[in-house]
């Protein structure tokens, strides 16, 4: 299965950096690619808790994110489940990893997130949509092969 | 990103659309051949077509009583590459988040 994994280095202590994560408006200022902004939080930072949360497009089309705590550790670690509101059955929720090191008053974010879709986990999911995925997937082999 | 994204997502949620997808990965097909399968009217296999259309999942032909619909591969490989696609937003998202620290900590 592959990863995403992302490491980078903020001059900030760890707990402001944290504190961007699980603070809703702070949060929102910040998520989403360049142009887009947060329009709305919620955020019940404990295991178990459920956030939610939304970005617009500057042409103003809405893109609304939710998910689940699994664990809260100020500091040093958050981890929570993530899902996009619109992929509807496409049974991809995906889980969000991150640790948040000490670096002499630095902060080292390494950001993990796992759990896409292969092959063998749509196999294991859903008939109905494993063959015709696919069947897409051999569709668009052929198409590279051309 | 995540608008062409919502919009392949939108169109693949449905169950009908998906199966009129997999017989259009066999090959092109006209609306009839498409509709004889399923259990739904040719009026509401049109709306689906529609909806894959505008989504960039399907083309048509321009033959005006035989407009053979054809599957685009290239909404389905963005779909695909979920890896890539989300790299893509997170690091935007950690260029605005270190902004947003260097505003905090006053060093900018």
């Amino acid at each position: 299965m592959s990863d995403l994994t992302i490491t980078r280095v903020f001059d900030a202590p760890r707990d402001l950096v944290f504190a961007a994560w699980t603070d809703p408006d702070q949060l929102a200022s910040w998520l989403g690619p360049h142009g887009y902004t947060g329009s709305a939080v919620t955020l019940a930072t404990r295991p178990g808790g459920a956030w939610r949360a939304c970005i617009r497009s500057p042409e103003g089309d809405e893109h609304w994110m939710h998910g689940v705590y699994r664990e809260v550790a100020a500091p040093e670690r958050l981890v929570f489940t993530f899902a996009w509101d619109t992929e509807g059955d496409l049974r991809t929720e995906t889980l969000v990893t991150i640790d948040f090191a000490d670096l002499d008053g630095k902060t080292e974010m390494t950001f993990v997130q796992t759990g896409f879709p292969t092959a063998a986990d749509r196999d294991g999911h859903d008939e109905g949509w494993t063959s015709c995925f696919d069947d897409l997937t051999g569709f668009i082999r052929r198409k590279d092969a051309r | 990103m995540t608008d062409t994204l919502s919009r392949t997502f939108s169109a693949l949620a449905d169950p009908t659309r998906r199966a009129i997808l997999a017989r259009l990965s066999a090959g092109e097909a006209t609306v009839n051949e498409l509709a004889g399968p399923l259990p739904i009217s040719l009026p509401a296999v049109s709306r689906h077509l529609k909806v894959l259309e505008e989504a960039g999942l399907i083309t048509r032909g321009r033959t005006r009583q035989w407009r053979p619909c054809r599957l685009e591969a290239k909404p389905l490989e963005d779909v695909a590459d979920w890896v890539a696609t989300y790299r893509r937003f997170w690091d935007d998202g950690f260029d605005r988040l270190e902004e947003h620290l260097r505003r905090l900590t006053g060093d900018v």
